[in-house]
């Protein structure tokens, strides 16, 4: 299924559930937002995942100067185009304004107040001391009383677990994913799709994963790691990795490993009296999560490593990192000269690829995908 | 020469936080080499902390920099040590009044160092930060800021870093730990809302700071040193303020408006640290305020009543200086008070609390939202207060290059300006000091026009 069709069965998806009552509640951060209390509240959660163009990005200035996020940039061009394959865009009822960065900020802060959509603030800590989690807890609880408010009732402690248990199985299926021997594009689509339809999305994963079971390892190309910025959808970028003969075996992004990775063991759901408390265990364990600060860099270099060691364990071949910076990227762009020469240090070849959604690109994309490809 | 020049040799107060300012490498030297104390970086105005510890210092890098200092600056220094800066300044004022060109042209040059020489180590460091790897895509002020710590950062023993709602500040203080520098890193957050209990939070936070700034301090921390710094740093803000709205509103400046606007500037860049002393440097802004409103009381000064008020901001974290030159030949005054409108300038409330920890928390809590905001309606409402306040015929609205959050917001502001107060706005766009000056005048030139 191309994307368009895919995108256009969500559309109808949500409007479907639109006209049952339910509400969407979109946002453009990923990171460290609780889903599953949206989810809990009988709300949709909606995560913006879409990849930018050069008439989104153009769209965008009438906001912003041009020397924001692209992806922020194309955020606001979504709504302001809202072109054929976004029209479910017009379904949302909310928007959550977070300070995963100052782009994040600004630019769904543009959504609401020149798109007319009502906003819900939840707003993270960046260190993860033990205040900072008690603030993080002052949010949620913040966040959920809104919710309450808006639908009219309490949430109730079950209702939150039982969300909980649900984003946490789905989340083990794409796990599950992530470990397949296939190429980089079949899972990124799967990943970008379950990441937009949620839970509901379940069922597709589990035909394709059972499809899967039987069939023989097909990883061409050499092995590359992604880190950085997520491949959103419709975003060519990993056509051209694997046309200059790579394979992302590892995507190290809000799309990939940051989202199925945020996972409880039953251990600890089936022990937990307060379902806010775990949420809260999440954030404190998300360590590879690029908001936080002080360690980050020091805890994605050692990330990284270890990825890169036990793979050529496993398969007797070393990986390339690449390290994708959407242009004015605030949190990947100052580490990345940083995350380059300490991985260097360590035999491990990076590409740090800076670049923003425009066509002109694409070219020197290709000739410095293929570059680094061939020196691998 | 320009005129500016020629006035600030009238306020030895401007000469001595000029001169404060440019000497700080020998005056760090001093104290961290003969009476052993220790230096702790700050960025923005955050230094407070740090005075309550006698033997740590508090150090906006740049200052641990040499700059070109012009030598007879460096006499009148000495100078200054024997026969005070007040008989110093007389002294350049009479020899200035005499019209002796050689000597005349001397004090030109000095004054004009001054100015010209920060400038200048501020591009020095925007250019060392690139060089040293940062990307072309931030902001000039962290461009500098990084090449500042990569060239003097370890001559610290700590950097005290408080997390804002600048995602690209906080990040380059994540930073300053990978490019080498081995001081030690001290951490306080502040809540990024005010929202149920985060205020004993944030007390608790910069208990913590303080616990950690006792480890490098020899002496142990007390509440009565922290409260007495805090009402040294509630007088330097009442001062910074009084200068900032008596004069700006006034309509006979004290020297002509370019003077002013320079003068503003000045305080602007060493307000971070107060030039590491706050004591010397409340008496200097308080001899400033003294010196301009005496200057006004026995009518020595510029009419400025036809010169519209324009606000020029935000420019902390970098703006083209030659920005009130071109606004005073185009026939306007240019005002600047970007702590006030961030709020830096309000009172640390200590009268009314015990714990001069639970108000510092309150101060930077307010900074945080009602000043700068955690999001862009608080903010833009900072800046139409200000302009409100200043009582601004227009505002310049500096549109930093890779800048996202303080200056990201300008369609916004713009709205709201022309919606609340009826005012005309301009955004010029900046990337780096002297980089742009043609098409800034151009673009005031037309934007002044409205005034006539």
């Amino acid at each position: 299924m191309e994307n368009l069709e895919f995108l256009s069965e969500c559309f109808m998806v949500l409007k479907q559930k639109k006209e049952e009552g339910k509400k969407v509640i979109a946002f453009i951060s990923h990171d460290n937002i609780p889903e599953e209390l949206i989810d809990a509240a009988g709300y949709i959660p909606l995560r913006m995942v879409f990849a930018g163009n050069d008439e989104l990005m153009d769209a965008s200035h009438d906001y912003l100067p041009p020397s924001t996020c692209a992806f922020a940039q194309s955020c606001i061009g979504a709504f302001s185009i809202k072109p054929n394959n976004l029209k479910f865009l017009d379904l949302i009822d909310y928007v959550v304004i977070s300070n995963h960065c100052v782009s994040d900020i600004c630019a769904s802060e543009i959504i609401s107040k020149y798109y007319n959509i009502p906003q819900l603030k939840f707003y993270v800590s960046y260190t993860k001391t033990e205040n900072s989690l008690k603030y993080f807890k002052l949010e949620l609880v913040d966040f959920k009383r809104k919710l309450e408010e808006l639908r009219g009732s309490v949430i109730e402690t079950q209702d939150l677990m039982n969300s909980i248990v649900k984003y946490n199985n789905f989340k083990r299926k794409l796990s599950e994913l992530s470990k397949l021997t296939i190429p980089g594009s079949q899972k990124l689509i799967h990943f970008q799709r379950a990441i937009l339809k949620g839970p509901d999305y379940l069922p597709e994963l589990e035909t394709f994963l059972q499809s899967q079971e039987n069939a023989q390892k097909n990883e061409k190309g050499k092995p590359i790691l992604l880190t950085g910025c997520s491949i959103f959808i419709n975003d060519y970028l990993n056509d051209l990795i694997e046309d200059g003969g790579g394979n992302i075996v590892f995507f190290d992004t809000w799309v990939g490993f940051n989202y199925y990775s945020q996972i409880f063991s039953d251990e600890q759901i089936n022990s937990s009296n307060d379902p806010i408390d775990l949420l809260v265990e999440r954030f404190k364990n998300n360590i590879f999560g690029d908001h936080s600060v002080p360690n980050y860099l020091e805890s994605k270099i050692s990330q990284i490593e270890e990825f890169s060691i036990n793979y050529k364990k496993k398969f007797g071949k070393k990986v390339g990192v690449i390290n994708h910076i959407i242009k004015f990227c605030d949190h990947m762009s100052i580490m990345s000269s940083h995350l380059k020469n300490k991985l260097q240090e360590k035999g491990i070849q990076v590409l740090n690829l800076e670049r923003d959604y425009s066509r002109a690109n694409r070219g020197q994309l290709t000739t410095r995908i293929e570059a680094f490809l061939e020196m691998m | 020469m320009s005129l500016v020049a020629d006035e600030l040799i009238r306020f030895s107060s401007v000469l001595r936080i000029a001169y404060n300012f440019l000497t700080g490498r020998d005056y760090l030297k001093r104290k961290k080499f003969r009476e052993k104390k220790k230096l702790i970086s700050i960025g923005l105005p955050f230094s407070d902390l740090v005075y309550g510890f006698p033997d740590l210092i508090p150090v906006f890098p740049i200052r641990m920099h040499e700059f070109k200092i012009h030598k007879y600056l460096t006499y009148l220094g000495s100078a200054s040590n024997i026969f005070g800066w007040n008989r110093v300044s007389n002294f350049l004022g009479f020899v200035k009044d005499l019209g002796i060109k050689d000597v005349s042209q001397t004090v030109d040059n000095i004054i004009e160092d001054v100015i010209d020489t920060i400038n200048e180590k501020y591009n020095e460091m925007y250019d060392f930060g690139e060089e040293c790897g940062i990307p072309t895509d931030f902001c000039y002020g962290v461009k500098s800021l990084y090449g500042m710590n990569v060239s003097k950062g370890k001559n610290c023993d700590a950097n005290l870093n408080y997390t804002i709602r600048c995602s690209a500040w906080n990040k380059y203080l994540e930073s300053i730990k990978a490019i080498g520098n081995p001081s030690k890193q001290i951490w306080i957050e502040i809540p990024p809302r005010n929202i149920g209990n985060s205020l004993e939070l944030f007390k608790d936070n910069i208990f913590n700071g303080i616990k950690e700034l006792e480890e490098i301090s020899n002496h142990s921390y007390s509440d009565n040193a922290l409260r007495a710094h805090f009402q040294t740093a509630n007088q330097i803000h009442q001062f910074y303020k009084k200068i900032i709205y008596d004069i700006s509103t006034s309509d006979f400046y004290p020297c002509n408006p370019a003077t002013y606007s320079e003068i503003l500037a000045l305080l602007n860049i060493s307000f971070h640290d107060y030039n590491s002393n706050a004591t010397r440097y409340r008496d200097n802004i308080s001899s400033l305020m003294d010196e301009m409103k005496g200057r006004m009381r026995k009518g020595i000064g510029m009419d400025v009543s036809e010169r519209p008020k324009i606000l020029i901001t935000p420019m902390f974290g970098g703006w083209e200086p030659k920005t009130h030159d071109i606004i005073y030949e185009l026939g306007g005054r240019a005002l600047y008070g970007d702590w006030d409108l961030l709020r830096f300038l309000d009172d640390i409330p200590i009268s009314n609390r015990l714990d001069p920890i639970e108000a510092y928390a309150q101060f930077l809590m307010d900074v945080t939202s009602e000043g700068i905001g955690c999001d862009n309606d608080t903010l833009t409402n900072s800046y139409v207060r200000l302009a409100k306040d200043l009582q601004a015929d227009g505002l310049v609205f500096v549109q930093v290059f890779g800048c996202h959050s303080i200056s990201n917001c300008y369609r916004m502001l713009k709205e709201k300006l022309r919606r609340e107060l009826e005012i005309p706005s301009i955004a010029l766009n900046f990337n780096k000091m002297g980089e742009n000056v043609e098409q800034i005048k151009t673009r005031l030139g037309a934007f002044m026009e409205m005034f006539n």
